[in-house]
């Protein structure tokens, strides 16, 4: 591998281009309002945002062999309702003990979802929609138009309190551990295999539906997890939490360079893309922006990082074509 | 050969549901064709039976309310699935038709949607309730399909969020909108000290009661003296999702750091609120409306608590009160009309006002939550 | 092409096709009649006047699963028509209230809907390589966008606006006999969609796409004109549905056709439409969304909680498509056995 001129790795390099989109939105809202620079505004963009940024490594993998998962946010909402139900009606209040079963709601309904489209030969986006609705539906029957709130989940809020460890501690490790996984290890290789050339990996001896199902189970445990975090962090148990924001998940993986055809992506990238969609929702309150402006500009944000993202990869193309004639 | 009989059977089996299929199509074509006509006679033949007998026991010396709602089905479409607020009322009106011996439909939308509203008032037409108590997610998309139902003989009555006035026979409100605003007003206030930086955090920005509530305060700000020192500085939207109203929240502390006081008028809003201000320990002060249940942990008097005081008013009597406006509309006693009156069990009389061109029964003053009340009411909603 | 490895279906015969795809069909009449049987058996209130009077603010959804459709076929997605049936009711209503007579509205509101779709087209057809998905994805926001600005600076503020002048809509909402406007709308719609899929040398061309889209282009297709009309067409009938949304509800709101992608899509699929392109039929679809629609009408009606409906309909979903893998697999297997 030679090594690359700085304007070349600028153009070239798909996460250096998103580096230049955040320091780009980080100048203009420091400059509109400083405080928003501030050490306790960066901690709450991750902390208020902890949710998207672990789904969104378990979409990453998803992503990676060419399926997608729109159920995560209902499984979240089983997985969390589940929870707050136990505390409710003082079944269990032990922490840890909470963590584990909301992961475990969330490891079923993934390898659910893993075993039906690997072995039922099912298109994910439909597979997971169709448990997009059940999930989600169970978590309102389970609620009986209950929630759980402060008082239910006393004890437990302490964890994912504004300043506590807790939810940080949870975000740095998945993020090592996946960084690691799916650079070293056979099992990431594999993963970017079956999405490359599933016919490839099958020939070559990968085990598909094996990674296929183990994937859709990696998503569904970090969406439970989720579950029992939005619980911690926002004191609440509602049945439509976090509804509807699969789609900025998804969106912040594609930010990120994830390829929705499988085989391209890096846990770097979609750090940053979580990061630009946290940023977003973050900063439009803080630059006096209409609340009606919002959704708008959110949407003009994200479509036109995409379209950078193109542009780009399409500039990196002919610079290797380039390349290759000299 | 095995399968070709198969086959067979299967298509004869088709062939056979299908023409049974028609058969049962042409047959309820006809049916309703024939029957559409008496059905639509029976419907008010039906109603006016009751009505007679309970006309003829209110003439007979014992005012027995239990008989004058039996055969009756009274149904309530609430906001949404999954609201604690919405269930507790729910729970309310089906006390009060049952006491008065009906029978009770609650249907919950699958979503705070006007869309979802209309799928379900439709079906509750087609089952030919006496009367659709609904709470609205929207002041006018429901005008058609309510018109729909007063048009098929079906009393309409809202009940917490009111739709356009001319299509539902009364709106039981909580409170008045200006009470309302003034409560919240007077607590800001006293909160403040009397003069300051105040924020609102209200739930979406379409939400008719808070936008409601929010225009009596702006306008007492103004027409008031006394409030005259204090600034409102923005009116920031959390559409009830826990984890917008804890951005905006936070946004709003770091936007104007001569905050005093966030009012909340939303039970989503105010609960999001308070955690952030506590965990961060912050001295802003939080008022609104929110429900004791999801607020007990943040309500005390000392600087370790981000609530002093807030406001609601009982969902319970709210459903019950128009659980027994419903029973009176079904059974003749009221029309809807401005000065009627009739008695809510044991909630006492009550009286049909007009204010602003909308006719309502008013429940009551909001009630005040504080420390020394709160955990005697954090267990019943 | 990964993710289609399991789709062998286009090297089979056309006859093959036809006759598995009429079994699917044949077995959705079937789920249609007992879906009816069911109505008829468990609620009193379940006829044929009953069921048409609720129809209407289903049917308005069918129209968008004919375009849905041919996007399915493509291969491709599109999430973005929930928003854009909102944007085009509110700029309608707001258009007409502003003095706009209902004639011109009802052109505003398909010519909303048509320019909302060709957007979606223009970017899907110029940056290729984006999966269509994610583009229409940041439509859907911006649409909604749009339209809650409208409501704010247009409108009366409050994310919520209704028409002032309704005789138009009523006419609209007019039954011919026991059966409103819209259910012939539809019919006539479904017809031409239906055939021209069939029928036609165009559909024939939508197939081909979603087969091999490579495969297609040096066949001489013109991949990236077709995907442009079929988005714009899908686009125009989010306005109808709009339009036919507008006769029962009399305005428009921010949660407008919130949720109306996904029941469209899941409305193609259960009808047999598959989502990795090149498979399935419109006739399908059509039985399918009155599967839907009857049963929910008939489990309404018995006023089972609306949670477990979706619940219902979400299991529906994934035995439907679940069935012609396991069926495969059982023909696979005999086969086995035989040899």
């Amino acid at each position: 591998m030679k090594k690359k001129s700085i304007g070349q790795f600028l153009s070239g390099s798909r996460e250096a281009s998103l580096v230049i989109v955040l320091v780009v939105l980080l100048i203009v809202v420091g400059v509109i309002n400083p405080s928003f620079l501030s050490f306790t505004n960066i901690r709450q963009i991750f902390l208020n945002n902890t949710l998207t940024f672990i789904m969104a490594l378990g979409m990453l993998c998803v992503m990676l062999t060419a399926g997608i998962d729109i159920s995560i946010t209902s499984t979240l909402a089983f997985a969390g309702m589940s929870i707050g139900m136990l505390q409710k009606y003082d079944v269990i209040h032990n922490t840890f003990l909470l963590f584990v079963i909301g992961a475990l709601i969330g490891i079923v309904c993934g390898f659910l979802n893993g075993i039906i489209i690997a072995k039922g030969n099912v298109a994910p986006i439909i597979c997971t929609m169709g448990f997009m609705y059940i999930w989600r539906g169970m978590a309102y029957v389970i609620s009986n138009n209950n929630w759980a709130s402060g008082m239910d989940v006393a004890g437990f809020s302490d964890f994912g309190k504004d300043g506590a460890p807790g939810p940080y501690i949870i975000l740095i490790v998945a993020y090592v551990v996946f960084f690691v996984v799916m650079k070293w290890t056979r099992f990431g290789r594999r993963i970017y295999a079956v999405g490359s050339n599933t016919e490839a990996a099958r020939v070559s001896g990968i085990n598909v539906d094996r990674t296929l199902t183990s994937v859709y189970t990696i998503m569904g445990f970090l969406a439970g997890l989720s579950g029992v975090l939005s619980v911690s962090i926002y004191a609440s148990a509602q049945p439509n939490m976090q509804y509807g924001k699969e789609m900025d998940v998804i969106a912040a993986c594609v930010i990120g360079g994830v390829s929705m055809n499988g085989g391209r992506g890096s846990v770097a990238g979609t750090f940053l893309g979580a990061l630009i969609i946290g940023i977003i929702s973050k900063a439009l309150p803080m630059v006096n922006i209409p609340n009606f402006w919002q959704n708008l500009i959110k949407g003009v944000i994200i479509l036109a990082v995409v379209i950078l993202n193109v542009v780009t990869q399409r500039t990196m193309d002919r610079q290797n074509l380039l390349r290759r004639e000299m | 050969m095995k399968k070709k009989v198969l086959s067979v059977l299967l298509a004869t089996t088709v062939v056979a549901s299908l023409l049974a299929g028609c058969g049962s199509t042409a047959a309820d074509t006809a049916a309703p064709a024939a029957e559409a006509a008496p059905a639509e006679e029976a419907a008010p033949a039906e109603e006016a039976a009751p009505a007679e007998e309970a006309a003829t026991e209110e003439a007979a010396p014992a005012d027995d309310a239990a008989a004058s709602a039996s055969g009756s089905t009274y149904a309530l479409v609430t906001k949404s699935a999954g609201n604690p607020f919405m269930d507790r009322m729910a729970t309310g009106f089906q006390e009060a038709v049952e006491d008065a011996g009906g029978t009770v439909v609650i249907q919950n939308p699958e979503a705070a949607t006007p869309d979802a509203q209309i799928s379900v008032i439709q079906s509750l037409i087609s089952q030919g309730v006496n009367s659709i108590a609904v709470a609205g997610n929207d002041a006018n998309a429901l005008t058609a399909v309510l018109t729909e139902a007063e048009d098929a003989g079906i009393k309409v009555l809202t009940l917490d969020s009111d739709v356009a006035p001319d299509t539902r026979a009364v709106f039981c409100n909580q409170a008045g909108v200006d009470q309302i605003g003034e409560t919240l007003m007077e607590a800001v206030y006293d909160l403040t000290g009397g003069e300051g930086d105040w924020a609102i955090l209200s739930a979406t920005s379409q939400a008719t009661n808070q936008n409601a509530w929010i225009d009596a305060m702006k306008k007492l700000m103004e027409s008031d003296s006394k409030y005259s020192k204090l600034n409102l500085v923005e009116v920031a939207y959390g559409d009830d999702e826990p984890q917008k109203s804890t951005d905006q929240t936070q946004a709003l502390l770091q936007n104007y750091p001569d905050l005093k006081v966030i009012c909340a008028p939303t039970t989503v809003g105010i609960a999001a609120a308070a955690k952030v201000l506590q965990d961060q320990k912050s001295t802003v002060k939080l008022t609104g409306l929110g429900l004791p249940s999801e607020m007990a942990e943040y309500i005390g008097d000392d600087d370790a608590h981000s609530c002093p005081y807030m406001f609601l008013w009982n969902p319970i009597d709210l459903g019950r009160l128009a659980g027994y406006t419903s029973v009176a509309l079904v059974d003749g006693t009221i029309t809807g009309a401005k000065g009627d009156k009739f008695t809510a069990g044991d909630l006492g009389d009550y009286t049909i006002e007009d204010i602003d061109g909308a006719t309502q029964i008013i429940l009551g003053p909001p009630f005040k939550f504080d420390p020394s009340n709160i955990d005697e009411w954090k267990e019943v909603y | 092409m990964a993710g289609k490895s399991g789709r062998e279906i286009s090297a089979v015969p056309a006859s093959g096709i036809k006759g598995k795809l009429l079994s699917w069909e044949g077995a959705l009449i079937l789920i249609l009649i007992g879906v009816n049987i069911l109505g008829v058996a468990i609620s009193p209130n379940y006829n044929v006047s009953n069921v048409l009077r609720e129809m209407p603010r289903y049917l308005a959804e069918i129209f968008m699963m004919f375009g849905m459709g041919y996007i399915l076929v493509l291969g491709d997605i599109d999430i973005s028509v929930g928003a854009l049936v909102c944007l085009a009711g509110t700029i309608t209503v707001l258009s007409s209230n502003a003095g706009a007579p209902f004639g011109l509205a009802v052109v505003i509101c398909l010519a909303v809907g048509l320019l909302g779709g060709m957007l979606n087209g223009f970017i899907a057809t110029r940056f290729t390589e984006l999966p269509t998905m994610i583009v229409t994805l940041g439509t859907q926001i911006i649409f909604r966008g749009i339209a809650e600005v409208l409501f704010e600076t247009w409108g009366n503020g409050g994310g919520t606006a209704s028409m002032a002048d309704t005789k138009g809509l009523m006419l609209l909402a007019k039954k011919i006999g026991p059966f409103p406007i819209a259910f012939f709308c539809v019919i006539i719609v479904g017809v031409v969609m239906i055939t021209v899929l069939s029928k036609t040398t165009f559909g024939r061309k939508l197939y081909a796409i979603g087969s091999n889209k490579t495969a297609a282009y040096y066949a001489g297709v013109k991949v990236e004109k077709i995907r442009f009309i079929c988005y714009s067409l899908l686009g125009f009938l989010a306005g109808v549905c709009a339009l036919f949304l507008l006769t029962a509800t009399f305005g428009s709101n921010t949660t407008t056709g919130q949720g109306f992608e996904m029941e469209v899509i899941a409305m193609c699929v259960f009808g047999g439409i598959a989502t990795t392109g090149g498979k399935g039929n419109l006739i399908g679809g059509f039985i399918a969304a009155f599967i839907i629609v009857c049963l929910r009408i008939a489990l309404g009606q018995r006023n089972i909680n609306t949670q477990i409906i979706l619940v219902i309909i979400g299991l529906m979903l994934i035995i439907s498509v679940l069935v012609p893998s396991i069926s495969s697999a059982i023909t696979a297997r005999k086969k086995k056995a035989q040899t």
